[in-house]
């Protein structure tokens, strides 16, 4: 290791050739240009958040290509550059979104509900209401045949009062069926869909301004529709035009005294309301305990066992001369190409007890079959095995990638020693194979760990725990507990808050198990030193 | 010199980004081009971008074509997997479709909530809607969808092993039972799951139900009836056949309509989107009304409406409608979306012409529906609901014990409707006009946030004396704040020698509550 | 100059029944074990043939047995024909953004595992940590998140926005540094080290002995990690399907999904039909990619 760090300070002292800097610094200002571009744009655009982790991103790359030290992040630098956007970014955005309330209800921002609450209209008492029909002239103007409910028909132009016409007048064409005029001089008739198509349309005020004047408002009314709910913005209230009542923000919804609501309501920073609600939710007083216990066992046993199985197939069919070696290992990778979504429901058939494949191969045999899905012994026995079957193949290629790297004279060695077969296994191959693939035993815990579309395909987390608090069942993972809390079985719909707050809880917990793990990983490196 | 190479490598890589950025411009580039013959010379008047399932999108496509010849407005048609949830991410973004095409009316309360349907006008064509549908479409009075059909359940029977459909659920038992004792059936009656909404004739033909009905005839989610007696009383049907082995213990959807198919169940409550394998598999069947089991009259299966929504973000909202009105509120497209969905039109028109007698039954059989609850609440319900049923039917507890608990934790988590109200319960309130002192959620005292982010209420007028208060959030006492501003702290004091008024003012970053007495 | 079968058959060389009978015994063991991996996929195949379009697993042989899920995957049924529903065109959807991401990503994380497993410089370990820490996250709000990126980045650059394969391959490519990074690290770590040594006394740059000395060693576990990624991002369908919008953009899966929809009409019969040919590419790449796993130099080898 000091040999290796020796080794790279004598590079970088011999320094760079005058050829390679300069391409660097060109690079780099190509680089800068392009990227100051791209946060202008973004900036003015309103991207803020893009803009400022573009930045930040834009600060680093220099960093690593200006700055000799920060040499070896020079091999990662455009990883880390995806990485920051890709996947920290939105873990940043999960941090914030943990203080706030949105989710169903409170999906919109501010800025956006604001619009969508002064589109909506109202009817004043005794304001015109027509049902309308289209008339176009050569010079793109428009008329309108107005109709009111008792029948009386109108003729509204922009600008010019509604008056009174009938089909036969001077200057008007005589009725169709329905009673509209087929011309207007100077106009021609043209359909509701022709006429809509131009979004400038639903604009035009035809008639006077303030005296019973209207504006096209749905296919087939044209009305003097009133903007229901005005803003106050020193306030932050809305009054209803139509009976005055006050609607204050409460927690992102426009709220009266009495509890009228107006939808939709939107995104608002709410302190640590959801971490309080979760330490203070039923979540807690359920069956934490037994699911949490699962949750260690499912991903250590499914770990094992796909390993287990994964690196006794690389073993046994790694000889170059073993016969059908190729087909056998094809056909072994099989379970890893086919999508999980059917291939987890297929077996979720398989074992079904009362109809399932297994179950009627197993009855005859011993005159009893195990209740997959209904007890809870089972029923982890039955995901246990649907998870081998998932993972071996996974396990199987990164074995025998690894086997390939396991230096060949160390055997002949061990060989001459009068080892045996056991011995070299668990002296030599094991121990290297854990240093190549340790961590991945690691992520492949982590992964089962949050196995949600495993638990939820299979049995949805089933059987049911009898007499629990909350909605859980005994194949329930964390992950999947907190699914049903927050989005399945939420009286509120999604809340993307509240998920957030409880996924930054588990984040805690299950990082702190990460990083006493990571203390093993740090082991195999040891090894490998000593290689 | 040896860092170049490497700079090489970078610069490679970094172009390869750039060409595989590049890459899809070329196709967007060159397809317009062998398109345009077909297409008209100026580009299209306007442009509406549907989303789809793969059964409607072909209709609509067909549809696009004469849209375009006839008015010159284009109609995207795109195939979506999950419709309500990819609308859900795009539409607060700005980049949801204008119209979002075969969605059930219970999944669209929640987008309503949220802000991303527009209003719909069915204008003239209002009438030629099925009532019920349009109800089903209609939120806090407005309309907001276009229903285009009906879907309920109806009571499947064997008409080789059963002559006349029975009229009372116990005669089901008696004469499945009689089939089993015959060795023809292996059960009575085959079961679907999940059992919550598959059954759900069964529950109500003893008088069970989900949510309650407030006097205005909305859904109410505090009368929670996961536990009233007739669904105990169902449920425990249930969990008695299953215990005398009459019925299978897995609920698994396509083996229990394989039971019914190959005759060895004579009865299966199925849905019509069963009916082509039903019909496929040749077993000859008919389709019976629901019935009573008692004296709560007969089941009724849910209902549910399949419609077309507008996106509230679309910028051609009176285009999206008015092609609607025109196009889709049609006796041609109507019957094609019915030909392609068998479901019962919501559409009259066709509805009135529609022959197919197993679609009448179902039609027959749902005519006491009960609308699906477009609350969001209901999703609280359906997996503990279906908990509840399965372990009473599995005998792990009795239909008691387990219905109850399944109400309980259905109850827990529906949403207090008083989130976010700060109030001062409090000895005053009875005399400032609440129904009875100390109720934290009178919405009479309610505060209300001021600029100045301070929570105020009053002036309350009172007769002279000594009160007494605190302050208490989202209408509970779960969560409030006494004279020191600490939770559950003591109460405040205040007094009036003679009658006058009283105001409060609450500092919620504080807790702390002034009261200004004069 | 040896290798594992080599010394194995040197020390079994002399022993043909003992060697005859150990073979005869694991293939019998790898008919179980391909009994076992393949049994689901019989029922697959099963549905694939099923009209009735239905996961039964009940009988294999189905009751309405027919074609009738191919002819709608490759868009022949009359009733549901569909303009832009192109199987093909999704398959190579997917093998082009696979194999690119594939590509990429190895190149990524070949480099970036070369400076953690043979420079030490500050913040190593922390960042090897944080590698670790994030791949933990529960990441809920991702693809929110992604989805708000995405859509911003098009608004500047139209060819890296939504809808838009160059995007799709970017936000894949943010995942480059996961856990790949570790495995390979890991097995450079079990490269020994005087490979590098001799390399430096000829006074090769890091680079140099990346290049010229390590990657060839490294060929096999390339290969084994090259086919884990393209099989990842081959089966990914939760970030594409909200990133592509055009039907003739979709990758395969997410194009599969079409199919399972409804709430109880899932056309599953199509689904497996699409799944099955699908896998085809994967085995096809694998079984002549076999050779590369297997074919890895050995330590000796190099040191001549």
């Amino acid at each position: 290791m000091t040999a290796t760090a020796g080794q790279s300070k004598r590079t970088r002292a011999t320094g760079e050739s005058f050829f390679s800097r300069i391409i660097r610094w060109i690079l780099i200002a190509f680089f800068d240009a392009g990227a100051i571009w791209f946060i202008i744009q973004a900036l003015t655009l309103g991207f803020d958040q893009i803009a400022i982790v573009l930045g930040i991103i834009v600060l680093m790359l220099n960093a690593i290509f200006l700055w000799p030290k920060a040499y070896p992040y020079r091999w990662m630098a455009l990883g880390l550059s995806f990485m920051i956007m890709f996947t920290i970014y939105p873990m940043v955005f999960t941090l914030y979104v943990a203080f706030t309330n949105y989710g169903d209800g409170h999906l919109l921002t501010k800025n956006q509900a604001l619009p969508l609450i002064e589109k909506i209209t109202y009817l004043p008492e005794g304001a015109p209401s027509y049902t309308w029909t289209a008339f176009k002239s050569a010079d793109g103007n428009y008329a309108l045949w107005l109709v009111d409910a008792e029948g009386n028909t109108f003729l509204g132009k922009p600008g010019e009062p509604i008056a009174a016409a009938r089909p036969g007048d001077p200057g008007i064409g005589e009725a169709d069926a329905k009673g509209i005029p087929a011309s207007i001089a100077g106009y021609e008739r043209i359909n509701a869909l022709v006429a809509v198509t131009d979004q400038n349309l639903p604009e035009i005020l035809f008639g006077a301004e303030g005296a019973g004047g209207v504006k096209i408002t749905s296919p087939t009314t044209a009305s003097a529709l009133e903007q229901r709910f005005i803003y106050d913005p020193d306030n932050d209230l809305f009054v209803d035009q139509s009976n005055g009542d006050i609607y204050n923000n409460v927690h992102g919804t426009f709220t009266t005294k009495d509890g009228k609501t107006i939808k939709p309501g939107f995104r608002e920073v709410v302190g640590f309301e959801n971490f309080i609600n979760f330490l203070t939710s039923p979540a807690l007083r359920g069956p934490l305990v037994t699911i949490l216990i699962w949750n260690f066992i499912f991903p250590a046993v499914s770990v094992l066992s796909t390993f287990a199985l994964g690196l006794a197939i690389a073993i046994m069919y790694n000889d170059k001369d073993f016969p059908f070696k190729k087909v056998i290992r094809t056909l072994l990778l099989i379970p890893y190409t086919i999508p999980s979504v059917i291939t987890i429901l297929i077996w979720r058939g398989m074992f079904s007890p009362e109809f399932g494949i297994i179950n009627r191969m197993i009855e005859p045999l011993f005159g009893w079959a195990p209740p997959w899905t209904t007890e809870a012994f089972w029923a982890r026995a039955a995901i246990l095995i649907v998870n081998l079957w998932l993972g071996f193949p996974y396990m199987m290629l990164i074995t025998s990638g690894a086997l390939q790297s396991i230096p060949g004279d160390l055997y002949e060695a061990a060989t001459v020693d009068g080892a045996s077969g056991w011995k070299r296994f668990t002296k030599i191959t094991l121990p290297l194979l854990l240093v190549a693939v340790g961590p991945l035993l690691i992520a492949s815990f982590i992964f089962n760990f949050n196995n949600f579309g495993l638990i939820y395909l299979f049995i949805g987390g089933g059987p049911p725990i009898a007499g629990a608090s909350t909605q859980a069942g005994y194949t329930d993972i964390l992950i999947s507990y907190v699914y049903n809390l927050a989005f399945a079985s939420g009286g509120r719909g999604v809340q993307y808050g509240f998920a957030s707050a409880i996924s930054l809880v588990l984040f805690i917990l299950v990082g702190s198990i990460t990083l006493v793990q990571y203390k093993f990983t740090n082991m195999w490196e040891e090894v490998s030193e000593n290689v | 010199m040896k860092r170049t190479l490497f700079f090489l490598v970078s610069i490679m890589m970094i172009a390869t980004m750039l060409l595989t950025a590049c890459a899809p411009k070329t196709p967007v580039a060159t397809q317009p081009a062998t398109d345009v013959p077909t297409a008209a010379p100026v580009g299209p008047a306007g442009t509406l971008v549907v989303w789809a399932d793969d059964t409607r999108a072909p209709i609509l496509e067909d549809l696009a074509d004469e849209v375009l010849a006839a008015y010159n407005i284009e109609l995207v048609v795109v195939l979506k997997a999950s419709l309500r949830d990819d609308f859900q991410i795009a539409a607060p973004v700005g980049e949801g479709p204008d119209i979002l095409f075969g969605v059930p009316h219970d999944q669209a309360a929640t987008m309503v909530a949220n802000g991303l349907l527009a209003p719909i006008d069915l204008g003239d064509k209002a009438d030629l809607f099925v009532p019920v549908a349009v109800n089903a479409c209609t939120f806090d009075g407005q309309l907001y969808c276009m229903p285009y059909a009906t879907e309920n359940l109806g009571f499947f029977y064997n008409t080789d092993l059963v002559q006349t459909p029975p009229a009372t659920w116990d005669e089901v038992v008696s004469v499945g039972e009689a089939l089993m004792a015959e060795g023809k059936v292996t059960y009575v009656i085959a079961l679907p799951g999940g059992l919550d909404y598959n059954m759900y004739p069964l529950w109500t033909a003893f008088g069970g139900y989900v949510f309650g009905k407030n006097d205005a005839g909305n859904w109410d989610d505090q009368d929670v009836g996961v536990d009233s007696p007739g669904m105990i009383a169902g449920v425990q049907f249930l969990a008695d056949l299953a215990a005398k082995g009459d019925i299978p213990t897995d609920f698994d959807w396509a083996n229990n309509h394989a039971l019914f198919e190959t005759g060895k169940a004579p009865f299966i409550i199925a849905g019509p989107w069963a009916l082509d394998r039903i019909r496929q598999s040749g077993v000859h069947y008919a389709i019976a009304d629901f019935f009573p089991a008692g004296p709560a009259g007969p089941g009724s299966p849910f209902a549910g409406t399949q419609g077309i929504y507008i996106n509230a973000q679309s910028e051609n909202i009176l285009l999206a409608q008015t092609f609607l009105n025109e196009f889709v509120a049609t006796e041609e497209t109507m019957q094609k979306l019915y030909e392609a969905g068998k479901r019962p039109s919501a559409f009259i028109p066709v509805l009135e012409t529609t022959a197919d007698p197993d679609l009448l039954a179902m039609g027959k059989a749902g005519a006491n529906a009960t609308m699906m609850p477009g609350i969001p609440a209901m999703g609280a319900v359906w997996a503990n609901w279906n908990n509840g049923i399965t372990l009473a039917v599995q005998g792990t507890s009795t239909a008691e014990v387990s219905m109850t608990d399944a109400a309980n934790k259905i109850r827990n988590v529906i949403a207090n409707p008083l989130t976010g109200m700060v109030n001062v319960p409090g000895s005053y309130q009875a005399a400032a006009g609440c129904a009875a002192d100390w109720s934290p959620d009178c919405a009479t005292t309610a505060m209300i946030k001021g600029d100045d982010g301070l929570w105020r209420s009053g002036p309350f007028t009172l007769p002279a004396g000594n009160y007494e208060g605190k302050v208490a959030l989202d209408g509970t006492w779960t969560t409030n704040y006494g004279s020191d501003g600490k939770q559950d702290g003591p109460n405040y004091t205040f007094s009036l020698t003679a009658a006058g008024t009283v105001e409060f003012v609450y500092d919620e970053a504080t807790h702390l509550l002034t009261i200004t007495v004069k | 100059m040896s290798n594992q079968s080599q010394s194995f058959k040197r020390l079994t060389g002399s022993l043909t029944f003992q060697k005859r009978f150990s073979m005869t015994v694991r293939l019998i063991i790898a008919l179980f074990l391909i009994a076992f991996a393949v049994f689901p996929v019989i029922w697959i195949v099963s549905a694939s043939f099923d009209n009735s379009n239905s996961l039964a697993t009940q009988n294999l042989i189905p009751v309405q047995a027919g074609i009738k899920n191919y002819q709608r995957l490759f868009n022949l049924d009359p009733q549901f024909r569909f303009g832009d529903l192109n199987y093909w065109r999704w398959l190579w959807n997917s093998i082009k953004v696979s194999g690119i991401t594939t590509i990429l990503n190895l190149s990524l994380t070949t480099m970036a595992a070369y400076a953690f497993s043979r420079l030490r410089f500050t913040g190593r370990v922390t960042v090897l940590k944080a590698i670790l820490l994030i791949q933990v996250f529960p990441n809920l709000l991702a693809l929110v998140a992604i989805y708000v990126i995405i859509f911003q980045f098009g608004e500047i650059i139209p060819a890296l926005g939504l809808n838009t394969h160059a995007g799709l391959i970017m936000v894949y490519l943010g995942g480059s540094m996961g856990m790949n990074i570790w495995l390979m690290k890991g097995f450079l770590d079990t490269i020994p080290r005087a490979i590098d040594e001799s390399g430096m006394v000829d006074g090769a740059s890091h680079f140099q002995i990346f290049w010229t000395l390590l990657l060839p060693l490294l060929r096999p576990i390339l290969v084994v990690i090259g086919i884990l990624g393209f099989i990842g991002t081959y089966g990914d369908f939760l970030l594409a399907r909200i990133l592509l919008t055009d039907v003739d953009k979709y990758t395969l899966m997410v194009g599969l999904q079409i199919f399972t929809a409804g709430m109880f009409d899932k056309k599953w019969g199509v689904f497996a039909a699409g799944a099955l040919i699908g896998a085809l590419p994967i085995m096809i790449t694998y079984l002549s990619l076999q050779d590369q796993i297997a074919g890895g130099l050995t330590a000796g080898a190099v040191k001549e």
